[in-house]
């Protein structure tokens, strides 16, 4: 059907550092992305990716696909006498996996570091995993060094080189919510040349994982009629519970909740089921933890659903998708855009 | 030495699977040398230097490196693992895994969000955790992975901090010696000398209790890594040795109380030959010297070892200026041992 891939396009995009408010480089490579498919296109102020996608037309409603561009990672609070730096989180970093990774120093350049843990040999059983204050990272450099290099508010990503598993499963760092990102343009690629029942808006917007604060100025900016946000969700492993949570491979997660449009949910579970797209329900009982909370209230208001990608491991270095569940949800959208009967109210 | 040290990393060899460190090495032998390996896999060399020592001096270094080992794959095709050596199970959550033909897993965890307070404080075991490699029941997963095959930490090979002073990677302990026994092995040394690749030390230094019978040389050096807690929120003595220092020689750990003569003669020595050295400040460990100095009936032995951050991890840290240090006071220890009258 085309020749989009989506295995290395997520790959490339999970390259490039976008932590919480310093979300430049992936926007920058997100947009360059974008640009296969409109001019129109340009990243604001606060490091949103926005883009008008096709002609306009003053009768259609505006269909918003918004995904986030932003990761989770640390943010440098200290660099104290011995040249460690002490950071704080930015966004939702399980602490679990922190001891002993290696870590990238986005500094004025970057520079590679470990996080510090006592070996086993001096390590007390029964010791809580340290809290985030507690942590320091080790760059090799003395205090005068690094103050030369590392600034105070610079970002930290945790470094993971991304492998394809069996399966063609993809585990790399920021597939939350780069996975979301992939989905967008794969269906952009679909739409290619075809006629839409909706003006599309396309926004990869920044700070989702500190409180969804670029979706509220992008929405508030593009005031879309109709949103789909494409975020990631929980994909089941044996340490969870299965009513909690979708399966890899499993296909496009449509979100129901009070907080989401029941009629627009129920008109993509009808084209999912009529069209063959593999998909499962995702309920929720208020909000979604998901942008659509923020653009769904933006202005005065937009009808939002949210298409999930079930993800493993969130919020861990070594996330993974499975790419059909992306090609699910990009052909979902483009059938959507193209036959979709919700018009705006 | 860092361009070996970096080869002999990224091969994978934990204890019992040591086979692929060994044949680089081999392969790493010049022509005037004599080897064996033994029935545990233990690589013995002999090396003819100018003359024949006054007496019998063994170096050894071991092979293995921490690693894991499949037990069990589940009906879904995850992997449950045990670790072969001592492992903090946090340094394992929350990465990649290798295997020697290539396959690659994961170890996650469930989401933060999913997870209850007191979940989010309390580090899991490693019995508990699931390696994912993408299978989707156990007949896709055994297509690639047998119970009893040996998984490794993965991770890049790093030269960083300080004019890239720094190394980090997987295996260092005890790669970082074995480099040393490599480079002395390829110079022309004025004494004969047995250099001794062992297996198994991270079960119990079991490799090194059969090749010190084997060899049972008059003086024994043991090149390794040691444990170094030398950054922030460790004072004084809970630093244990600080990388940058210099070689580290051992009067005591859990495995051995050293020689008092060798401890003094390697620090007197250092001073001598402006070589940097340093002793650890705690008891803790232990390396194939507890095997070696009883084999035998007995045999003096100094540890020489290059301190080393976050060891048995995936990302364990020690300096190049440390290594210089541990292969000089290595050479002068040989050279008075087997001058020792």
């Amino acid at each position: 059907m085309s020749t989009f891939d989506i295995k290395n396009t997520l790959i490339q995009l999970c390259g490039e550092n976008g932590v919480s408010g310093d979300e430049w480089n992936a926007s920058d490579l997100a947009l360059s992305m974008l640009k296969s498919y409109t001019d129109d296109c340009t990243i604001d102020r606060f490091g949103n990716v926005i883009g008008h996608v096709g002609e306009r037309d003053e009768n259609k409603p505006t269909l918003l696909l918004d995904a986030h561009i932003d990761q989770i990672g640390l943010i440098v609070t200290f660099i104290d006498e011995d040249g460690f730096i002490r950071v704080s989180k930015c966004g939702g970093v399980d602490r679990r996996v922190l001891a002993a990774q290696t870590v990238t120093v986005h500094g004025s350049k970057k520079i590679k570091g470990v996080i510090s843990v006592l070996p086993p040999h001096v390590k007390k059983d029964g010791d809580k995993v340290a809290q985030i204050d507690e942590l320091v990272i080790d760059t090799g450099y003395s205090k005068e060094e690094l103050s030369e290099i590392v600034s105070l508010g610079d970002r930290i990503t945790v470094d993971n080189e991304p492998a394809v598993l069996l399966n063609n499963r993809i585990c790399a760092p920021a597939c939350d919510d780069r996975a979301g990102v992939v989905c967008i343009l794969y269906a952009l690629e679909l739409l290619k040349g075809k006629a839409t029942k909706y003006n599309i808006d396309v926004s990869f917007t920044g700070q989702e994982e500190t409180g969804e604060r670029g979706a509220k100025i992008a929405a508030f900016n593009l005031n879309p009629d109709i949103c789909l946000e494409m975020d990631v969700s929980f994909a089941y492993t044996p340490d969870s519970e299965k009513h909690k949570c979708g399966e890899l491979s499993g296909g496009v997660m449509i979100g129901i909740a009070p907080s989401l449009s029941k009629r627009l949910s129920n008109e993509l579970i009808s084209i999912a089921k009529d069209k063959d797209i593999p998909y499962s329900l995702e309920v929720m009982s208020g909000e979604t933890g998901t942008n659509a909370d923020a653009i769904g209230v933006a202005k005065g208001g937009a009808e939002c659903c949210t298409l999930s990608i079930p993800l493993r491991y969130m919020h861990t270095p070594v996330e993974v998708v499975a790419p059909e569940d992306i090609e699910a949800i990009g052909r979902l959208i483009y059938e959507f855009a193209k036959e979709g009967e919700v018009s705006a109210l | 030495m860092t361009e070996l040290i970096k080869e002999l990393c990224a091969l994978c060899g934990t204890s019992g699977d040591e086979d692929a460190v060994r044949d680089f090495i081999i392969s790493r032998l010049p022509d005037d040398v004599s080897y064996k390996t033994d029935a545990l896999g233990n690589l013995i060399v002999e090396k003819k230097g100018k003359a024949t020592p006054k007496n019998k001096v063994m170096l050894a270094a071991h092979m293995d490196e921490v690693g894991f080992i499949v037990n069990y794959i589940t009906s879904d095709g995850y992997l449950r693992i045990s670790s072969v050596g001592g492992i903090n199970p946090e340094t394992v959550i929350g990465r990649q895994l290798q295997f020697r033909n290539g396959t690659r897993g994961v170890i996650g965890t469930k989401a933060i969000h999913q997870q209850s307070e007191s979940e989010r404080d309390k580090p899991v075991k490693i019995g508990s955790m699931l390696l994912d490699i993408g299978a989707k029941s156990e007949a896709e997963a055994l297509e690639k992975v047998l119970p009893g095959d040996c998984a490794y930490f993965t991770g890049e090979f790093l030269e960083f901090g300080s004019n890239g002073d720094m190394l980090k990677s997987k295996a260092l302990d005890d790669r970082a010696g074995c480099a040393v026994m490599i480079e002395m092995i390829n110079s022309d040394l004025p004494y004969d000398a047995t250099f001794v690749f062992t297996v198994q030390e991270e079960i119990g230094t079991r490799g090194a209790r059969a090749a010190a019978y084997t060899v049972a040389p008059d003086y024994a050096i043991v090149l390794e890594t040691t444990t170094a807690c030398d950054f922030s929120g460790n004072e004084g003595e809970k630093k244990v040795c600080e990388v940058g220092k210099g070689a580290v020689v051992s009067y005591m750990d859990n495995g051995t109380i050293y020689s008092r003569n060798l401890y003094r003669m390697a620090f007197e020595r250092a001073k001598e030959k402006n070589i940097p050295c340093q002793t650890k400040t705690v008891v803790a460990g232990g390396n194939d010297s507890g095997a070696i100095h009883v084999s035998a009936g007995g045999i003096e032995t100094v540890a020489i070892s290059a301190p080393c951050r976050y060891l048995h991890s995936p990302a364990c840290v020690l300096s190049k200026k440390d290594m210089k240090a541990v292969a000089d006071l290595a050479y002068e220890m040989y050279i008075a041992l087997a001058e020792k009258e």
